[in-house]
C-alpha cells in the first residue's frame, strides 16, 4: 500500500486543490433540497408513520408484546356492524353479548419505526402511509386515541413540490419530479 | 459670503469622501455583499444552497442584515472576571483602527484634500499593523482560556508576519520613489502594474493578507475545534458582530493597498480629471470593484483549505514568507538600478 | 512533534489545579469535543496529559438490553452506533443465532454482507467529514455528508430506513433486494469511484492536509498491539487482522477483498486507510451485486413458522413477517461470543442465555471505547493544534465508546 502513500508536492498540490474547487464552483453539484418548498415523496416501504385496518386487526396484542420501546398500548373496544369497532365505554353495561376485543395505539413520542409491530401482525392489519416529516407540537398530540390514531398525521408539506430521488452517475443523487 | 461657496463645495467633497469613497457606507455595504459572497462561494463549492430563505429571490443576499439585526438585539454579557473596561472597549478600538487606515487610502487623484500628506502609504501600513495590539488586548481582558491562547497565537502570528509585510510594501515604496498612493499609481500608469513589475511583492502581500485577516488556511487564531472561537470566546451581541466585521474590515483596506500598489489603481479611468464624477465617483468605483475581486478571491479559499499549525505558520513567516520579501526589495532594487 | 519528550509516567501525577500547565477543559460542549470532555494540560503550546472524560453519553444499553425480549435488543444496540448501525445489528444477530443454532440461508448472508458494506462506506465518509471539520475544511465535511446521501438511499430502497435499520434478524434479514436495486448501486457506486478523485485533490493531497497529519500522533505497531487499538487504526499501524479475512462471518468467506494495511501508523495513514477500504468496499458491493444466489432470505426453521398470510406476503412482497416465536426467543442456555468488523474496528459481543425469555447477561465492547488510548498516549508531547488532528483521524464517535 505504499504507493497510495504518495505525498504531492506542494506546488502541484495547491493548484490542484484551487482548481477543482473552482472548477465545483462554476459548475456546482447541489445535492440539497430547497427544503420544505420542494419535499420528498416518500418510497412505498419508507418507514413513516402508519395506522391500524380496524378491520382486519383481531386484537391479538402481539404487537404491544414486540414493540422494543413499548410504545404500543392496546385500548379496549366493542365490535361493531361490519366489523368496525366502538369505544369500549359506548357498550350497555348489562348487553354481555356485547363483544369485546382490543385495538392498538402507538405513542408516537416513543415509537422509533422499527416496524416490529407491522412485521409480527398474523393478519397484516398495519399500514404505512409515505409520511414522515410531522412536527408535533404538544404533548398531546403525541399520544393519539385510538379515533386519532385510525387518521394518522397528514403531510404537512402537501402544497410542496413533491420529488423522488435518483441515483444519478454524474451528480450522485438527483431529483425528479414525483410521478 | 461668495468666497465661502468653494468652501462649502470642498467640504461637501470631503463628507463624500468619507462617507462613500472609501469610506463607511461602502464598507459596510461591502461587508455586508462579501460575507454573504464568501458563505454563497462556500455553499457553491460545497454542494448546497447557502444563505436563501431571508430574501429569497435575491438569493438570500439580507442574510448578513439579517444577522446584524439579530446581533444589535441580543444581550451584551460582560464576564464577572473580566478586565471589564478593557472588554468593552477593546473591539471597539479594533474597530476603529482598521476604519481609521481607510482614511489614508485614496481611490482617486483628489483625495489628499481630506489628509494632504506625502506619506499615505506609510500611515495607511501603521494603522493597519496596529490593529492586531487590541486583538491581543481582547483575548487578555476575556479572562478565558481559549481567548488568551487564541492573543498568544494572535501575538506570535503578528510578529512573524509583520516584517515581510513591511519588507513588500518597502520594495513597493523603492520601486516607485515615493511615500503616496497618487504618485505610485502614476507611476503604474506610466507603464506596468505593480504586479507584473514586482510579483514577489504581491504574492507576499497576499499571503500577509491572508493571515492578518484570518481567512483559511491562516485561519489559527479563531481555529473552532481548538479554541472554540478564538479571541471572540466570550463575547456576545453587536461586540461579537463586530469582532467579526473587524477582519472583513482590514481585509478591505488591504485590498485597497493591493489594487493601488499593484492592480493599477483606478487605472483604465484617466488619471487625473476634474469634477466630481471623473476625479472621484468613476476611479472610486474601478478600485472598489478590483477590491472587490481580491476579496472574493481570499474568501474563496475558504471552500479549499483547513487550517494550517500556529507553529508551522510562524515558521513559514520567518522563512519562506521572509525570503519572498526580502528577494522583492532586491528585485525592486535591481529594476531601479536597471531602469536608471 | 515537540523535541521535549514528555512521559507517560510524569503525565499521571499530574493534578488538575497544577501552575505550571494551562489546563483546558476542551468539552463537553466545545466545538471540537463531541459528546466528551477532553482535560488537556498544556506546558506553552505542547500538550503534557490528555484526560479523556467518557460517559456523558452513557445510554444503558447492556442494562436495557437484560431486561427486555431478546429480539427487542436489536433497535436498542442500534442506536448506540448511528453511523454504523448495520454493524452493531448483525454482531448482536450472530451471537443470538449462534445460541439458538440456526443458519441463515446463502441469500440473506449476502444481503447482511451487502448492507454490512454500504454501511461502512457511510461510516467511512461520515468519520472522513468529521476530520475535515476538525481540521477546518467545511468542503470535505459538507462533501463527504452529501456522498452519503446516495448510499443512505440505496439503504432507503433495501429496508425503508435512512440511519437505524433494524434489518437483521436471527435466521436472516428481514427485506429482499426489491427490483431495480443492481441498477442503482451500481450508478452509485461509479458516482463514488469518480468522486473519490476530486477528495484526493481537495482533501488527501491537499498541501495543508499533509502538512497537518504526515507524522502527527503516531502509533507505533507494538503500541497499537498492547493498547489493543481494533480496526482502520490498527492497520494504520501496519497489522495485518480483519475479523473478515481472519474470522469471516456473513458471505466474507466467499468474497474476494484486500485489507489495506498501512506502515507509519500516523494521521495521514489513518486518513488513507479509511479512503482505500472505501475501495474495497466499492469492490465487494460489485461481487455481492453479481454473485449474490437466488433463494429464501430466512431460515428454513423460521420460514415454517410463519402462517398462511405471512407466506402470502412473503412470497407476494419478499417481505419477513415475524412468526410469533420471534417474541418469545427462548435461546438454549450457554454463552456465545461474536466479532464483527464494524467501521469503526471490531465490535465484540458476549451474551449470556440461561434458557430464560431476557438475555441473563448482556455484555459489548465497541470500536470506539478501545481507540481510547490515543487520547492518553498518542497525544502527548504534540502541539494543541494536533488533538483535533488526531481526534478526527481516528474516527472516534463518544456515543460508541459510552454504550
Amino acid at each position: 500500500m505504499s504507493e497510495v502513500r504518495k505525498p504531492r508536492d506542494p506546488v502541484t498540490g495547491h493548484i490542484k486543490a484551487l482548481a477543482k474547487g473552482f472548477k465545483y464552483l462554476i459548475e456546482p453539484n447541489r445535492m440539497t433540497l430547497d427544503y420544505p418548498a420542494e419535499t420528498m415523496k416518500l418510497p412505498p416501504n419508507y418507514r413513516g408513520f402508519f395506522t391500524v385496518d380496524d378491520v382486519k386487526c383481531i386484537g391479538c396484542s402481539m404487537c404491544e408484546m414486540v414493540c422494543p420501546p413499548e410504545a404500543i398500548t392496546m385500548v379496549p373496544r366493542i365490535v361493531g356492524s361490519g366489523g368496525k369497532t366502538l369505544p369500549a365505554e359506548s357498550a350497555p353495561q348489562d348487553q354481555k353479548a356485547a363483544k369485546r376485543t382490543k385495538r392498538p395505539v402507538v405513542n408516537w413520542g416513543k415509537c422509533i419505526f422499527c416496524y416490529f409491530c407491522v412485521d409480527v401482525c398474523p393478519v397484516d392489519a398495519f399500514r404505512p402511509t409515505g409520511v414522515h416529516d410531522v412536527a408535533f407540537y404538544t404533548d398531546r398530540e403525541y399520544r393519539p386515541t385510538y379515533e386519532e390514531y385510525l387518521n394518522p398525521p397528514e403531510d404537512p408539506y402537501k402544497s410542496s413540490k413533491k420529488v423522488v430521488s435518483k441515483a444519478d452517475k454524474k451528480r450522485g443523487v438527483s431529483y425528479e419530479p414525483a410521478p | 459670503m461668495m468666497e465661502l461657496i468653494p468652501l462649502i463645495i470642498w467640504l461637501i467633497q470631503d463628507l463624500l469622501y468619507i462617507v462613500v469613497f472609501p469610506g463607511l457606507v461602502t464598507i459596510l455595504v461591502l461587508a455586508i455583499v462579501i460575507i454573504w459572497l464568501e458563505r454563497k462561494i462556500a455553499a457553491k463549492v460545497q454542494m448546497r444552497f447557502g444563505p436563501l430563505w431571508v430574501s429569497k429571490r435575491i438569493g438570500g443576499a439580507l442574510q448578513s442584515v439579517a444577522d446584524l439585526l439579530r446581533f444589535s438585539f441580543q444581550e451584551f454579557i460582560v464576564p464577572e472576571k473580566s478586565d471589564r473596561w478593557a472588554f468593552i472597549v477593546a473591539p471597539g478600538l479594533m474597530f476603529a483602527f482598521s476604519m481609521i487606515s481607510l482614511i489614508f487610502i485614496p481611490v482617486g487623484p483628489y483625495y489628499s484634500y481630506l489628509f494632504p500628506s506625502y506619506y499615505t502609504i506609510l500611515f495607511s501600513v501603521g494603522m493597519i499593523i496596529i490593529t492586531p495590539i487590541f486583538a491581543i488586548l481582547v483575548g487578555w481582558s476575556s479572562d478565558n482560556k481559549f481567548s488568551f491562547i487564541g492573543a498568544l497565537r494572535e501575538a506570535f502570528l503578528l510578529i512573524s508576519y509583520e516584517v515581510p509585510f513591511l519588507l513588500s510594501v518597502a520594495s513597493m515604496i523603492v520601486l516607485y520613489r515615493t511615500f503616496n498612493y497618487v504618485d505610485a499609481v502614476a507611476y503604474q500608469f506610466r507603464g506596468l502594474p505593480g504586479l507584473v513589475l514586482n510579483p514577489l511583492a504581491a504574492l507576499t502581500l497576499l499571503i500577509v493578507m491572508i493571515r492578518t485577516t484570518g481567512r483559511f488556511p491562516f485561519d489559527i487564531t479563531e481555529a473552532d475545534s481548538e479554541l472554540v472561537m478564538g479571541l471572540f470566546t466570550e463575547y456576545s451581541a453587536l461586540f461579537f458582530g463586530i469582532g467579526m466585521a473587524t477582519p472583513y474590515v482590514e481585509l478591505y483596506a488591504f485590498s485597497l493597498i493591493f489594487s493601488l500598489l499593484f492592480l493599477g489603481g483606478w487605472w483604465p479611468a484617466p488619471l487625473y480629471a476634474h469634477g466630481p464624477i471623473m476625479g472621484l465617483i468613476i476611479p472610486g468605483i474601478v478600485v472598489v470593484v478590483k477590491a472587490f475581486i481580491v476579496m472574493a478571491l481570499l474568501v474563496f479559499l475558504r471552500a479549499v483549505y483547513p487550517r494550517y499549525r500556529l507553529d508551522q505558520a510562524i515558521r513559514s513567516g520567518w522563512s519562506y514568507v521572509l525570503l519572498l520579501s526580502v528577494l522583492s526589495v532586491l528585485l525592486s532594487f535591481g529594476e531601479v538600478m536597471l531602469l536608471r | 512533534m515537540s523535541e521535549k519528550v514528555y512521559n507517560l509516567e510524569e503525565a499521571a501525577t499530574l493534578s488538575p489545579s497544577g501552575e505550571k500547565y494551562i489546563v483546558l477543559q476542551i468539552g463537553p460542549s466545545h466545538p471540537g469535543s463531541g459528546h466528551m470532555r477532553l482535560v488537556v494540560w498544556l506546558d506553552g503550546d505542547i500538550i503534557v496529559k490528555v484526560d479523556p472524560d467518557i460517559g456523558f453519553v452513557h445510554r444503558t444499553s447492556e442494562w436495557l438490553s437484560e431486561r427486555r425480549e431478546w429480539i427487542k435488543a436489536v433497535p436498542i444496540v442500534e442506536r448506540i452506533m448511528l453511523p454504523d448501525t448495520i454493524h452493531a445489528n448483525l454482531s448482536y444477530v450472530l451471537a443470538v443465532e449462534k445460541l439458538l443454532g440456526i443458519e441463515p440461508p446463502p441469500r440473506a448472508q449476502y444481503l447482511r454482507s451487502l448492507a454490512a458494506e454500504i454501511n461502512r462506506i457511510t461510516s467511512h465518509l461520515y468519520g472522513i467529514g468529521i476530520f475535515g471539520i476538525f481540521l477546518g475544511s467545511s468542503t470535505v465535511y459538507m462533501w463527504a455528508f452529501g456522498d452519503r446521501e446516495p448510499f443512505l438511499d440505496l439503504m432507503e430502497m433495501l429496508t425503508g430506513a435512512r440511519i437505524t435499520y433494524s434489518y437483521i434478524i436471527p435466521g436472516g434479514v428481514r427485506w429482499d433486494m426489491p427490483n431495480g436495486f443492481k441498477e442503482r448501486a451500481e450508478t452509485v457506486l461509479q458516482y463514488m469511484e469518480r468522486r473519490l478523485k476530486d477528495y484526493e485533490d481537495i482533501w488527501v493531497k491537499n498541501p495543508v492536509v499533509q502538512a497537518r497529519t504526515i507524522n502527527v500522533g503516531v502509533m507505533k505497531r507494538e503500541d497499537a498491539i498492547s493498547l489493543g487499538v481494533v480496526g482502520p487504526n490498527l492497520r494504520a499501524s501496519g497489522v495485518y487482522y480483519d475479523t473478515r479475512k481472519h474470522k469471516p462471518y456473513a458471505a466474507y468467506k466467499d468474497l474476494d477483498f484486500e485489507v489495506p494495511v498501512m506502515k507509519n501508523g500516523d494521521a495521514y495513514d489513518r486518513l488513507l486507510i479509511r479512503v482505500e477500504e472505501i475501495k474495497q468496499s466499492i469492490r465487494m458491493i460489485r461481487q455481492i451485486l453479481k454473485d449474490i444466489p437466488e433463494g429464501k432470505i430466512i431460515a428454513d426453521n423460521i420460514y415454517n413458522q410463519l402462517n398462511p398470510v405471512m407466506k402470502k406476503v412473503y412470497e407476494e412482497k419478499r417481505r419477513v413477517m415475524f412468526p410469533a416465536y420471534m417474541i418469545h426467543l427462548r435461546p438454549p442456555p450457554g454463552e456465545a461470543t461474536s466479532m464483527v468488523e464494524a467501521g469503526r474496528g471490531e465490535i465484540f459481543f458476549y451474551i449470556k442465555s440461561t434458557g430464560d425469555k431476557y438475555p441473563y447477561r448482556f455484555r459489548w465492547v465497541t470500536p470506539s471505547f478501545r481507540n481510547l488510548p490515543f487520547f492518553t498516549h498518542v497525544a502527548v508531547g504534540h502541539r494543541l493544534a494536533d488533538l483535533p488532528a488526531i481526534y478526527g483521524s481516528i474516527d472516534y464517535f463518544p456515543p460508541e465508546a459510552d454504550r
